[in-house]
Formats: structure tokens, sequence, C-alpha cells
């Protein structure tokens, strides 16, 4: 019988969820300006985010161990909820522009991040499998909501392709549920501690590894993501690239550090091995991209593998609260930047979806300085160059890894740093060096969501101790 | 507001001022930004005027502090810290000197979004006082890195036909060694539990006499620092990024290239090399004397080769450099001192230089040293002050060249860092070398038969004209300091000998 | 581990069982083939077209819909079996369960979805 503690661990779950049910049915009964629906969307997600502040400090487990409310998942939902409102502002003139305006983007945005919210509070596999399901689902058909050609095969690959990963995570966690008797992370935990080491279980780890590691697209698993990301409508590209992707290592930071400390020394050799591999291939096949779409998905992959890197030391104790800290500290900034950049991408892309080539760049600081400059931000950011929040969080992300005795891969980070500034400067060298003549789409949302992304960029990096104090306090796993 | 009014944080950011003045002025006002951002540089100068007269030059400790903590949280011990001693004002001084010049330098040659360079300038300006003043390794990095991407605007945008290339070739050499320095302090960072120069120049020593932190270890953080500081001077074999950036960029961004940013690079070998990594400074010293000689040959060697003669000039620097670098890495009093006065001196002389270059290109369009000749006839004016310069530059016994070269020369020869007297021996051939080059350019250019450009400006309606008054008002300061330095250099050596002297104690010679 | 032995046993005798059938079939049949054998029916009727036919896509939206509303209706089945366990519990979360789906009814009813025409 739940207590209202229960209720209390998954309020603002529950109340997005009761919300998204409600606009469900307003949207298609009474609603007809979609623009209506959008506000309401953000209504919501604003209203869950304050609730989810209320819930700092808190940290208890409920139904049953199924779920748990942390710093950690404050933190991870917080960021969610931002990323979700992210994603209403770029989405609303951008599907208008495409005439695909209709209000089940802004329903299946909320059930994406509602799986995306379980996702970090999940405190059993079951629950895991369930949250992950919840996030993808709405994804696909966002994936290929603009019913074009290119959308609908986007749509399809990730439908399979995510289908696929599901399957290895089931598996995997049969297989753990058959080392250990157990699908709680707790229990897992406790059962591995007080028995030999077993082969079964660092298998249904790895799995899960794969499974996840899918969905936030690292090599070798992320051959989908260039074909899903260009083809996807943009602003939904924008949204999963920087939702999905928070998810997908907010769950593996939790499973793997609460399930599976006992078998660390087999996974961080794996995990390192594939943190560099993404680095590398996701850096140097950027460099030959001319679509900006296509490029800054390689962009994306590659973040997954500086993100990952926090995650290497995962089971060193003195280092593993830093490590983790670095992550989250590093997932704020790639979220406050990739949308950023994706927000500019959406304003340069015309209505029947050219203006996606890098030459297409051309010129843009001359006639719309503003947005140029906001780009240049984002661009730098990625690169890691101050002063902008990217800097600061590579500077904490190499320090982990230092600390942790991953020195090869912190220097594989940095001059794969370096790889990446090439890549990214082209884009600068087009609006600011190149002769062009570029009409962004000026909508109010829109602008907003490049200014404010891009001020916070700036800004936050000079001040970002509060950024710290809340991701090094974000760590404490119950 | 007291954390705005500290003098050093003042003068680094005052700047920003005239940015955000810039920012909402009609890019149509082109002479209104141009004075907007003349004014600001000349403010900036008379406050850095103001530190001068603050800083006690007897005094060998970092002074002026202003020092506020910035993250401290999760293990980061990251403080908000400027500060200045003997080895920095001058160089702070040269930046704040060099910058109302390099804007007035601008006033007809850059026409076009006139308001974007204003504030990339500004901007750098920021990055640099910035680079000199930082005393916590966080903050500096963040300078460090800064300074570039307003350089890479600059050489990109307003820079000659092949400049998207330089920016880009520009922009990732320097990063390249920035990354491997990014993670050595990091690793000190995390050794030290701290960022900030004094506390590391406090707990450096136990940790290297416990055995914590092994000698090859310490090797290896030096090389990481030397990779960002050797690039960035340049240093031979490092050093090809130079002619390409100084060729193509804007005569403004040569100046403040030539004039502070490389100077950024034999700075961070004095303040971070020499005293974070003592013992392996003395072991690399003769291995730097030997490529610093090496650039001093091959810049001067190359320098005669040259047509262009921004290339020539950009070439020079690769050889007086390396200069400031053997003097550097003598390791003792004169050595140091005299490459710190080589410093200013070249960013005097090559910036001067630079800006006479440039002051005829606006009128030509073109730096081919052939097409030029009997120029002394037409343009007397600039003709004199050309020689005065480039006299200087070879380091004629009287202007400021020659003091720093014969002081570096005279520490390279005694030090017993490096361990030969050789190193010296030949580098003083470099000096002749100059005098070779130098008087070629200004022979070829300035005197003989009339070159073929003077009859096709005056058939295009445009004859050659000597200086204006605006250009010689830029040029006058410099001069004044080319004579000052020559003829009585003890002030100079007076404010930063302390400074000196206590970095030397820290040396296990 | 013996206990599975026979489990083991089964999947492989079935397997071969199985496989032996068709395969005899295929190895020891006699086979002649003429143009009338090759015909889908034999009995006389001449196909045309095309083998395969296109369902019309509203068949798969009825499967769907079959799908997410009737399997859903099989979580009734264990619920009432514990029912009485669960109490007043049980009973709000059935109300919820079936007003999440009520609300997925009501969304695909206006859509149109049950609608033939």
């Amino acid at each position: 019988m739940p207590q209202p503690l229960d209720f209390a661990t998954l309020q603002p779950v529950i109340v997005l969820s009761v919300w998204t049910c409600v606009l469900l049915l307003l949207d298609v009964f009474l609603i007809k300006r979609k623009s209506i629906t959008a506000v309401l969307t953000a209504f919501g997600l604003a209203l869950t985010l304050g609730l989810t502040f209320m819930q700092v400090g808190a940290s208890n487990d409920g139904f049953s161990g199924m779920v748990v409310q942390d710093g950690f998942s404050t933190f991870i939902n917080a960021l969610q909820l931002v990323g979700g409102l992210l994603g209403v502002a770029v989405a609303h003139a951008y599907i208008k522009r495409t005439g695909s305006e209709r209000g089940e983007y802004y329903t299946l945005l909320l059930f994406s991040v509602i799986g995306m919210m379980l996702m970090a509070q999940s405190n059993d596999l079951i629950m895991v499998f369930i949250a992950l399901e919840l996030l993808s689902i709405p994804l696909y058909v966002l994936a290929a909501f603009t019913r074009n050609t290119e959308s609908e095969e986007a749509g399809i690959k990730y439908f399979l392709l995510g289908a696929f990963s599901t399957g290895f995570v089931v598996y995997g966690i049969a297989l753990v549920y058959g080392a250990t008797a157990s699908t709680n992370l707790h229990e897992i935990v406790a059962f591995a501690s007080s028995s030999s080491p077993s082969l079964l279980l660092t298998i249904g780890a790895a799995l899960i590894l794969v499974g996840f590691a899918f969905k936030v697209a690292v090599v070798p698993f992320h051959m989908w993501t260039p074909d899903v990301y260009q083809g996807a409508p943009t602003a939904v590209t924008a949204f999963m690239s920087s939702g999905a992707k928070v998810a997908g290592f907010a769950a593996l930071l939790r499973v793997f550090s609460v399930a599976f400390p006992n078998i660390s020394m087999d996974m961080a050799p794996v995990l390192a091995a594939i943190s560099a591999l993404t680095m590398i291939v996701g850096n140097i096949v950027a460099v030959s991209q001319t679509n900006i779409k296509r490029m800054l998905a390689y962009s994306s992959i590659a973040h997954a593998g500086y993100i990952l890197m926090a995650f290497v030391p995962y089971g060193d104790a003195q280092v593993s609260a830093d490590a983790i800290a670095s992550g989250l500290f590093y997932l704020v900034a790639y979220m406050l930047t990739n949308f950023g950049a994706w927000a500019v991408v959406i304003a340069l892309e015309t209505k029947s979806g050219s203006g996606l080539e890098l030459s297409d760049y051309s010129g843009l600081a001359k006639k719309y300085p503003a947005i140029a400059a906001a780009m240049t931000i984002f661009m730098l950011s990625l690169i890691g160059f101050p002063p902008t929040l990217g800097m600061v969080g590579k500077f904490y992300l190499f320090r982990a890894a230092l600390q942790g005795g991953y020195t090869t891969l912190a220097l594989i980070g940095v001059i794969t740093s370096l790889v990446s500034a090439f890549y990214y400067l082209r884009v600068i060298v087009n609006m600011y060096m190149r002769e062009g003549d570029p009409t962004p789409a000026r909508d109010l949302w829109l602008d907003l969501t490049w200014s404010i992304t891009a001020i916070a960029t700036v800004v936050v990096s000079l001040a970002p101790q509060f950024l710290f104090v809340l991701a090094s306090t974000a760590v404490m796993l119950k | 507001m007291e954390f705005l009014l500290q003098p050093l944080t003042l003068m680094t950011f005052f700047p920003l001022v005239g940015v955000l003045v810039i920012l909402f002025m009609n890019p149509e006002q082109k002479s209104a930004i141009r004075w907007t951002a003349l004014v600001t540089s000349l403010i900036t100068f008379v406050i850095s005027l103001w530190v001068f007269s603050k800083f006690e030059s007897s005094n060998p400790d970092l002074q002026l502090d202003a020092k506020y903590a910035w993250i401290q949280v999760a293990g980061w011990n990251i403080y908000y810290y400027l500060a200045v001693d003997g080895l920095s004002i001058l160089l702070v001084l040269l930046t704040t000197f060099l910058t109302p010049i390099s804007i007035l330098s601008t006033w007809t040659a850059v026409e076009d979004r006139v308001k974007d360079f204003m504030i990339f300038f500004l901007l750098l300006e920021v990055g640099m006082s910035g680079v000199f003043l930082a005393q916590d390794l966080f903050l500096f990095y963040i300078f460090w890195e800064f300074t570039l991407v307003p350089m890479y605007f600059l050489i990109g945008i307003w820079g000659g036909p092949r400049r998207l290339y330089a920016a880009v070739k520009f922009f990732l050499y320097t990063m390249a060694g920035s990354i491997l320095m990014l993670l050595a302090i990091l690793w000190l960072g995390i050794k030290t539990a701290s960022f900030n120069m004094p506390e590391m120049l406090a707990r450096l020593p136990d940790l290297y006499a416990s055995g914590a932190i092994d000698p090859r270890t310490q090797m290896l953080l030096f090389i990481a620092f030397a990779a960002a500081f050797a690039i960035k001077v340049p240093m031979w074999p490092l050093h090809s990024w130079l002619p390409d950036a100084h060729v193509e960029a804007p005569t403004a961004g040569s100046i403040i290239l030539a004039g502070v940013l490389l100077k950024m690079g034999t700075y961070g070998f004095l303040r971070f090399n020499l005293s974070l990594f003592p013992q392996a400074a003395v072991d690399a010293a003769p291995t730097i004397a030997l490529l610093a000689t090496i650039g001093i040959i091959y810049g001067a060697a190359v320098s005669y080769a040259q047509t262009d003669v921004k290339k020539l000039v950009a070439y020079s620097s690769v050889s007086h450099l390396g200069f400031v670098m053997l003097g550097l890495f003598a390791l003792n009093p004169e050595g140091i001192a005299g490459a710190l006065l080589q410093m200013i001196n070249h960013g005097i002389s090559t910036g001067a230089l630079f800006l006479l270059v440039g002051m005829i290109y606006e009128q030509t369009h073109t730096r081919e040293i052939k097409v030029y000749g009997g120029l002394w006839k037409i343009t007397p004016l600039y003709g004199i002050i050309m020689l005065i310069v480039a006299l200087s530059s070879m380091g004629l016994p009287g202007l400021n060249g020659f003091v720093g070269e014969f002081t570096i020369l005279l520490g390279a020869f005694g030090s017993k860092a490096i361990g030969s007297p050789w190193y010296a021996g030949i580098s003083a051939l470099g000096v002749i070398m100059a005098a070779v080059y130098i008087l070629y350019m200004f022979q070829k250019m300035f005197l003989g038969p009339q070159g073929e450009i003077i009859e096709d400006a005056k058939k295009h309606g445009h004859p050659i004209r000597d200086l204006n008054w605006r250009e010689i008002i830029t040029v006058l300061p410099l001069l004044i300091f080319i004579f000052w330095i020559g003829l009585y250099p003890a002030p100079f050596f007076n404010i930063m000998a302390p400074a000196i002297d206590k970095i030397i104690a820290l040396l296990p010679l | 581990m013996l206990e599975y032995v026979a489990i083991a046993l089964m999947i492989v005798v079935s397997t071969f069982v199985a496989l032996s059938a068709i395969g005899m079939g295929e190895l020891l049949g006699p086979k002649k083939k003429s143009k009338a054998k090759d015909v889908p029916y034999e009995s006389g009727m001449l196909p045309y077209g095309e083998g395969t036919r296109r369902i019309p896509v509203r068949f798969y939206l009825i499967a769907v819909l079959f799908i997410l509303f009737d399997i859903e209706v099989i979580f009734f089945l264990p619920w009432a079996v514990v029912f009485r366990q669960l109490r007043i519990f049980g009973l709000i979360e059935m109300a919820v369960f079936i007003g999440i789906l009520l609300v997925g009814y009501a969304y695909a009813w206006k859509k149109g979805a049950l609608e033939w025409e």
C-alpha cells in the first residue's frame, strides 16, 4: 500500500503526466490555435520545474524502492524540464514554417520529457526499461513528424535501431536478474558484494551498457545518429540530441554507480576505450561534413565521448563523486550550447528545408550580427574555448580524468578538441569572413532561445560557482 | 564597486566600456566609432600610467593585488587574482601604449566594418592585459586562450588575400600548444590543490623535494607549458604560422601581434616555466639555447631571402625572439634583464616597422620590395623615420635594440646554465646578419633608381605622398622610446631588477 | 544442472522430429513437375494479378487499436485475482489505469480513428 511519501517522490512526474493527458484532450477537443497548446505545454513544464525545485534537499525512495528521488534526480529533472522548455520554444516557429503544425507535437514532447524524468529517478531495472520506452517511442514519432521522405526515413531508422538497442537492455536486465535474483539496484549491489564475482553479471552489465551506448550514440554504436539527426525535423533533432542524451547518461550513471561498482575493474577499460574511440571518430568524421545538421550530429557524438570520460572512474570511490559532478556539469554546458546552436540552425533553415549547408552561413555576420555572435559563442563553447561554459566544463572533465589516473584519455580529449576546432571554426569563417546573403527567420521564441542560451553560456562560465555547487551536491546517489 | 575600482581590474576591463558604447553605435558612423575606440584606449593608457605610479619598483613581489575567491567548491581553489610585478609592469605598459597607436594606424586603412574591427581590437586589449596580470593559472588560461579569438577575427576579416588560411592556421597552431598547457595546469592544480601562483610556488618545492613530483614529471610539465609558449614566441621550428599570420594580418593586427602577442610567449616562459619548474628549466637551458640560436640564424637568413617586405619583418621577428629566448635561458640576471628589455624593444621597433610598412602599403597596395626604389627623394620624412627604426631593429648602438641584444649576449656568454659561450658567439652573427637584411631592404626601397610603383602611382592619379600629421603622431611616441631606451636604459633595468633577482633565487644553479 | 538436461533433450528431440518430418518428405517423396501442377490452385481457376495484394491501411489502424485496447484489458485478469488483497488501493489503481486508457480512447475517437470511411 503506497504512502503519501511515495507520491511525493514522484510528484513532478505525476503532475506533468496528468497535465499532459489533459492537454492531449484539450488540444483535440477545444484548442484551435496551436500556439495556445504551445503556451500550455510551456506552462506545464514551468510548473513542473517549480515543483522540482521544491524537492531540492529532499531524498527518498518510493513505491517499494522502484523509484528514488535525490539530488541527482532533481538535478537531471530540472535540466530535462529546461530542455523541454527550450524544445517547445524552438519547435513553435519551426513546425509552423514547415507546415506540420499539429498539437500532438507538444504532447509527444511532454511524454518524452516524462520518460526522461522517470529515467533519472528509476531505482530498478524494470523502471529503467519502462522509462526508456516512454522517452523513446514519442521520439520515434517526432522524428517522422514532418512526413516527408527524409523525416520518415529518420523515424523508421530511429525506431528500428531504438528497438534493437532496447533489446540489448532487456537482455542485459534478464542476465543481471539471473545473476543476482533481483532487479532492484540496491539489492543487485548487495548481492554482488556478498557473493563471488559472476561472469553473468558482467555480461549483463555489458549488454545494458551496449543498449545505452546506442541511446547516447557513442562509437561504435553511433551509426544511426547522423542519418536520424539529419533527417528528423530540426526542432526534434535539437530536442533529442540534448534530452535523450542526458537521459541516457543519467540512467547509465545511476545504474552503474549504484548497482555495478563491484565490476568497475572490468568496465573501466571498456568505458575508457569507448570514450576515446567516440571522441576520435566523432571529431574526425565531423571534419569532412558540409551539412550543418550532419556536422552537429557528429559533434554530438564526439561530445558523448567527452561526457563518457567523466564516467570512466565511476568505481574509484575517491574520485567518482568529482567525476560524476563533472559529467553533470558538462551535461548542462552541452545542453545549453547545443540547443542554442540548433536554434540558430532552425532560424536559417528555409521553408523548403534548404539553408542547411555550411555555405549558407556565409555573410551572416554582416546583416545579422547578433545571430552570428550567438553562433560564434556556441561554436567556441563546443570547442571548449573561453569565455564559455564549454571551456569550464572541459576543464572540469579533464581534471576528473587526470584525478582518476586516465592521463592518456585526457590527452586524447584535448587533442580531439583541437581537431574539433577545425570544423567549428569553419562555421565562424563562413559567417564572418565570406560574402553571402542569408535571411534567417525571426520569431520571438526562437530569438529568445538563442539569445538566452548564448548569454547563459558566457555569463555562467564567468560565475560558475553555483553550477559547481549544484553539480557536486547532486551526486549524492541514494 | 570596490571590485571594479581596483587599479588592475579597472585597467584590464576598461576597454569593455568602449566595447559597450560601440556596440550601440550605428555602424555607418565610422569616425565616431574610431574616436570612441581611440579615446577608450587612451584612457586605458592613462589608467595604466596610474597603475605605474602606484607601482613600487624596489619591491620584488607581486603588487596591487586584486584577489577575490572565484570558484571555491568541489576541490577547486580558483581565485580571480590580478597582480603586477617587475616582470610584467613594462609589458602591461607596452600593451596599453601600443593599442592606441595601432588604432590610430587603422584610421584610414580600415574602412570596412569599422565597428566590428574596433570591438575586436578592444577585446584583444582586455585579453592581453589579462595575460600579463593574471596570477591564477585558471584565469591566466582563460585570458591566454581568449586573446586568440579577436586576433583570429582581425586576421580573418580584415586580412590579405590568403587571410582565411592564415587565420585558421594561427588559431589551430596556438591552440595546439595551449591544450597541452591546459593538461599541465590541471595536473599541477590537482597536486598542489591550488591554481594561484604564490600558493603553488610555496607548495611546489616540498613536492619536488619529497619526490611527489619526480624530475621526469617536472620535465614533462615544463615541456607542456613550453609547448604553448614556444609556439606563441615562436621558437624555431614551431614558427611557421608566424609569417602567414603577419603577412595576411592588417597593419594594426601585425603591430599588436609582433608587439604584444609574441611577448605573451616569452613572458610565459619567464613567469611560469622558470619559477614553477626550476630544475627542469636549468636542465632544458642548453637545448633551448640551441633552438634559440638556430632560430636567430635561421630567421635572419630567411629574412634576407624575402621579396615581401612584411614577410621580411616577420622572419626578423623569429630572429629577434631567438635572442629573447637565449637571454631568458641564460638564467642569470643580465640575460633575463636583457631579454625582458628586448621584449619591449622588439615590441617598439618591430611594431614601428610594421606601422611604417603599413603606411606605404596603404598607398601602393603592394609589399614587393623590388617595385619600390628611390623613395628617399619623394618621401624624405618617411625615409628618415624608417632609417631610424631600421637601425634600431638591427641593433645600432645608441638605439634601443643594441642595449637589449648586447645585454643578452653578455648574459649568454657568462651563463652557467647554457654551459658554452658558443651559442652566444654564433648568435652574435645574427646581429651582423640583421644589419645585412635590414640595410638590404632599406637600400632597395629608398635608395637607387626610382621604382616602377612610383610611376604607376602617379599614372593612377595618386602620387606617393609623405607622411601626414596623423601618421607622424602615430609613429612619434615609438621614436621617443627608441631613443630613450637606447640612450638611458637604466630606469627600465631598475624596474625589473628586483623581480628578476627573485626568480633567479628560485633556480638551482 | 541435471534437471535442465531433460529440457535440453526435449528441445533437441523436438527439433529433430520437426526437421525430419519436413526433410523426409522433401528427400523421399516423388517429384513430378508439370505446368498444371505448378499453378497456385490446381482447381482449374487461373490466377491473375500480383501474388501479393495491398491491404487498406485502415486494417493496420484497427490492428493497432485492437492491440492497444483489447490487450490492455488482459491486465484486468491478474488484477481480479489479487483484488481482495489489494482492496481499495487496487480499485484506485485500476481507476487510474482505465482513466489513462480512456484518454487514449477519447483521443482516438475524436481523431476519427474509429470511423471506417
